[in-house]
């Protein structure tokens, strides 16, 4: 017996499941076809059913069903927790590439507008220099830098917003290194789905990919760390064991982000003893 | 294949992805089409009001609307949602298309929808590629056509593209007649179309 999209069909004859596309669209998710029997569709059996009358009614039905199934799919794959954050953080990343090339450029022209004005000698974070240019400049770049401005106050809520939710989705690679972290580690995975099926090795070298492909080409050092270098425990780890830490993290990570997909609670005891086994290898000996 | 003044185009209503008409009819750009790349440095197969087609690989619906313009119908298939929105909108325009969101490597989950074809065309970016074609010959008619447009980048970044060709070949030709083989630079870098046919007799119609 064949199970097709409109129905059952055998030597006998054939049995419509139904005439209603949404029943069909339905009864389609669970079929699973056996390949070593399949036979393909001929129209004409629907035909002979009675479930068409002539073979552009035929297609006006199946794309019917398909598209609706479809549409489900499309859905059901929308439904996941990390979906949104995913477009959250990387909308964080395109906000912040965006503020330091306006900021830069903003720079240069206060420059040129003050020539008695130096930056040697005075720390000056970004979001400082912006206040000194809007305080002392005019016209068209005192409106950009307060444009700059209002854009850095929407990274920083942006970021708590980010923070937050992986606290929520991802709570435990979120407990090991931090939120935002987190979150970019299943952004360049495409999703916790995808982060809790990687090993910790590849975890390790997530975001250094020029690096990892280089050396998988000709040999060069291969990256010890890629996004998670960010996170301070590995950054501030003595360089003879930064690769050790990077390498413990990304393994616990690995296991956090399983726990994350398929329990989807904190586990605490876990989180403690990982973070001990992580400060454990940033140790000297 | 439809040419006018050696430009590739296709007949159909045009505004899909913004392409640009030529009396009438729609340009099929060889750069954003690697099917219509394979036409302009290869032969590929000429398509025929009457084939029925099962497209792998469909992603946003700019070179299933094509082929589309020249076939009876085409089964699209495409796994990725966001692409698969642009798709169901193309085929929504275009009545001929039967958009199936599935996993090409995986036939048994859409077998059920289809009707045999006379020509398979594949263009997916995954690492089995052949076997993915192979998984799909299931729904070709004797004397069909299987078009592969081999990513050799994604099937091992670290090797010679050529060698990347030649085991594809060699893989596709014990079970098919390779009636043509070529490079699509520089439209399409590092990318071959393999153009092969079952080697059962057609039915005679």
């Amino acid at each position: 017996m064949q199970h097709y999209w409109f129905g059952d069909v055998d030597v006998e004859g054939c049995r419509i499941a139904s005439r209603n596309p949404e029943d069909l669209a339905r009864r389609v998710a669970s079929l699973h076809t056996d390949m070593d029997s399949f036979e393909p569709i001929d129209w004409r059996t629907a035909q002979a059913c009675g479930l068409v009358g002539d073979r552009g009614e035929y297609l006006r039905m199946l794309r019917e069903v398909c598209t609706i199934s479809a549409r489900q799919k499309i859905a059901a794959s929308y439904q996941g927790k990390d979906v949104e954050l995913l477009q959250m953080v990387r909308m964080l990343d395109e906000l912040d590439d965006v503020i330091n090339l306006l900021h830069e450029r903003a720079v240069e022209w206060y420059q040129v507008s003050t020539p008695s004005f130096s930056r040697k000698y005075r720390s000056l974070p970004a979001r400082k220099m912006i206040g000194v240019i809007r305080k002392n400049s005019g016209g068209g770049l005192r409106r950009v830098a307060d444009e700059i401005d209002r854009l850095a106050g929407l990274r920083s809520g942006l970021m708590r917003e980010v923070s937050d939710r992986a606290d929520e989705v991802l709570p435990n690679c979120s407990a090991l290194i931090g939120g935002l972290v987190a979150a970019r580690l299943a952004s360049r995975a495409g999703g916790l789905e995808a982060l809790a099926k990687m090993p910790g090795s590849t975890i390790q070298v997530l975001g250094s990919e020029r690096a990892l492909f280089s050396h998988l080409r000709s040999g060069s050092p291969s990256p010890k760390h890629g996004i998670i270098f960010q996170h301070r425990r590995v950054h501030n780890a003595p360089k003879e064991v930064r690769g050790r830490v990077a390498r413990v993290l990304a393994g616990k990570l690995g296991i956090a982000a399983r726990i994350d997909y398929y329990r989807g609670a904190a586990d605490p005891e876990f989180i403690a003893g990982a973070q001990a086994r992580i400060d454990e290898a940033g140790m000297m000996e | 294949m439809i040419r006018i003044h050696n430009v590739l185009v296709s007949p159909g209503e045009g505004g899909v992805y913004g392409e640009r008409m030529l009396d009438g009819y729609r340009v099929w750009d060889p750069y954003r089409s690697k099917l219509a790349a394979l036409y302009t440095v290869g032969t590929g197969i000429e398509l025929a009001p009457a084939m029925r087609v099962l497209y792998l690989g469909a992603a946003n619906g700019t070179t299933v609307s094509h082929v589309a313009d020249y076939v009876d119908t085409v089964y699209a298939v495409e796994f990725a949602p966001r692409p698969m929105q642009d798709l169901l909108e193309v085929a929504r325009r275009r009545r001929n298309i039967v958009p199936i969101m599935a996993d090409a490597g995986k036939p048994e989950e859409y077998a059920h929808f289809m009707e045999p074809v006379d020509l398979v065309y594949q263009d997916v970016a995954q690492p089995d590629q052949v076997s993915i074609a192979e998984r799909n010959l299931p729904f070709l008619l004797p004397g069909g056509w299987l078009v592969l447009m081999l990513k050799t980048r994604s099937v091992d970044v670290r090797r010679d593209p050529e060698d990347v060709l030649a085991e594809a070949r060699d893989a596709l030709a014990r079970r098919l007649e390779v009636v043509e083989v070529c490079w699509l630079d520089p439209y399409h870098l590092d990318h071959a179309a393999i153009v092969c046919r079952d080697r059962r007799c057609a039915e005679v119609k």
